[in-house]
């Protein structure tokens, strides 16, 4: 019944000539909330940037959102990451522009173009993460923790299948994380599927659901009492 | 307050597309006079060689027919721009003005002889081919001598020659300087945008897309500097004109509408490549690559 987002098959994955993990065997469901732990060091965000198309897969097999990591072509990276939303530690939102024109941007960059639809997709999510008054604030207006809601929102923008979080709440306060983590878990409840990579235990123990860890160059599933 | 601190940021923005643009400007400015002094160099050189005459003095036994026919075919002759007669009664009243004492008074005759003076067109002035010309007017029987200044006819020639060389390759130096100069500056502010396009990438835009807003911002800088350059351009052109009408530097308005057509768009086409291949750049890397 459920349907595979996502399936790494013996993959194993190099920042450059180095071996970061291997024999990695994940799969995530549709509907699901995975977390990927580890400490720093151990292959989080290399295993995020595989599955976005940021580093080449040239070990084993893997599929994501019906793309095959393995024969992903430049061309098609666009496409695969208009498919899936990414939000980053650093949220990464573009500095030059303020928020509704960089969800903007997003929408006509992803082939957009009717624009009272447009404002009307980019009030929907903003209304999500509650920050559709802030529309006319650039990024450095912000709070990091306001910021990373409108990446969220920005990662929602294009209905994707699967949202990658790596570290979302990495640079925020405790107080700020919950209020993101609950912003992420309102939309995991609306059906979205996340993965989500954190060091943040608290978090897990709060939000207990599936996790896997990156440990000694390999990712394993965990359960909630032994983390 | 935050109007008021948004146009400071923007300011500061404009200054610094300014520089851009005034090196744009400099740079296409220096090119577009180059230009300028190469389609001139052939006319100016034209100029001076169009001055030269040859001039041919008849017998005294020669008869008005016969200096009259040689009048007319040298008029119909393909290497002839002008010709003046000149006949012995003038070239005595005019020598005589020349020296301030009248010659003929103590001489008794005039000892000088009726001439044509022989003004070619620029194509023909070359050691070779006035010689030949002069070979042949020797040649006929009424004349008795043909006269021209040999040395100042090669000496011109070899000198155009050269001044035309080290034209060339200036110009080509400039151009190579030009590029390299236009290409930094807006290889410097992509760069600085480097982690934007990044995260542009990341999101889901096509390079194209990414590409189309930056080449955009930097070929209006280009039309704007190469406008500049323009301006310029015309000005000195006006002033050149004025101070020196006799070398006709406005005359050819084609020519001129073709070196302005081709510096604008020469200002476009530099800003176009650079920005292309300046994002390019980025583009293509990875993020990790970005920090190195």
């Amino acid at each position: 019944m459920s349907e595979t987002i996502l399936d790494l098959k013996n993959a194993a994955i190099y920042q450059r000539e180095s071996l970061i993990l291997s024999e990695v065997d994940v799969t995530v469901n549709k509907g699901e909330f995975v977390y990927l732990i580890g400490k720093t060091g151990t292959g989080k965000s290399s295993f995020m940037k595989t599955l976005y198309g940021d580093l080449p897969l040239t070990e084993g097999e893997g599929t994501i959102v019906d793309y095959n990591l393995r024969t992903l072509k430049e061309k098609d990276i666009p496409y695969l990451r208009r498919k899936l939303g990414v939000v980053f530690q650093d949220f990464k939102l573009l500095t030059d522009r303020n928020i509704k024109d960089n969800l903007l941007f997003v929408l006509k960059a992803t082939g957009w173009k009717d624009q009272k639809a447009m404002d009307h997709k980019i009030d929907e999510v903003l209304d999500k993460v509650g920050m559709k008054s802030k529309g006319f604030k650039f990024p450095y207006q912000l709070s990091g923790g306001e910021q990373q809601r409108v990446a969220i929102a920005r990662a929602l923008l294009n209905d994707p299948e699967l949202i990658l979080a790596d570290e979302p709440t990495g640079n925020l306060d405790p107080q700020t994380s919950v209020e993101v983590m609950e912003v992420l878990q309102d939309i995991s409840k609306n059906g979205n599927t996340i993965l989500m990579a954190t060091h943040d235990y608290a978090l897990l123990l709060k939000y207990p659901s599936k996790t896997l860890k990156c440990d000694g160059q390999r990712v394993f599933e965990v359960v909630q009492k032994s983390v | 307050m935050s109007t008021s601190f948004e146009k400071y940021q923007k300011r500061r923005l404009i200054s610094s597309y300014f520089s851009v643009v005034i090196s744009i400007a400099l740079v296409l400015f220096l090119l577009g006079m180059l230009g300028l002094l190469v389609l001139n160099t052939k006319k100016v050189a034209d100029h001076f060689k169009e001055q030269i005459a040859l001039t041919v003095y008849f017998k005294d036994s020669a008869k008005e027919v016969e200096m009259e026919e040689l009048k007319k075919s040298l008029a119909m002759a393909d290497y002839t721009k002008s010709t003046t007669f000149v006949s012995k009664e003038d070239a005595a009243e005019a020598h005589s003005k020349e020296i301030g004492e009248d010659f003929m008074e103590f001489l008794g005759y005039n000892p000088l002889q009726n001439s044509i003076d022989v003004y070619m067109n620029a194509d023909y002035v070359s050691a070779e081919q006035v010689d030949e010309i002069a070979a042949e007017l020797t040649g006929k029987n009424f004349v008795d001598e043909v006269i021209y200044d040999k040395p100042l006819i090669s000496l011109l020639n070899d000198n155009v020659k050269k001044i035309s060389f080290w034209v060339l390759i200036a110009s080509g130096i400039f151009t190579f300087i030009a590029v390299l100069l236009i290409n930094s500056s807006i290889r410097l502010s992509v760069y600085s945008k480097r982690f934007i396009i990044k995260t542009m990438q990341m999101v889901g835009a096509t390079k194209g897309f990414i590409r189309r807003p930056f080449i955009w911002q930097s070929v209006k800088l280009g039309i704007i500097g190469a406008i500049l350059a323009l301006i310029g351009m015309a000005a000195f052109l006006y002033y050149l004109d004025n101070s020196f009408p006799e070398l006709d530097l406005a005359g050819d308005i084609k020519i001129l509408a073709a070196l302005f057509i081709g510096v604008f768009l020469t200002g476009i086409l530099i800003t176009w490549l650079s920005t292309f291949f300046a994002t390019s750049r980025f583009l293509n890397l990875k993020t990790d690559e970005l920090y190195y």
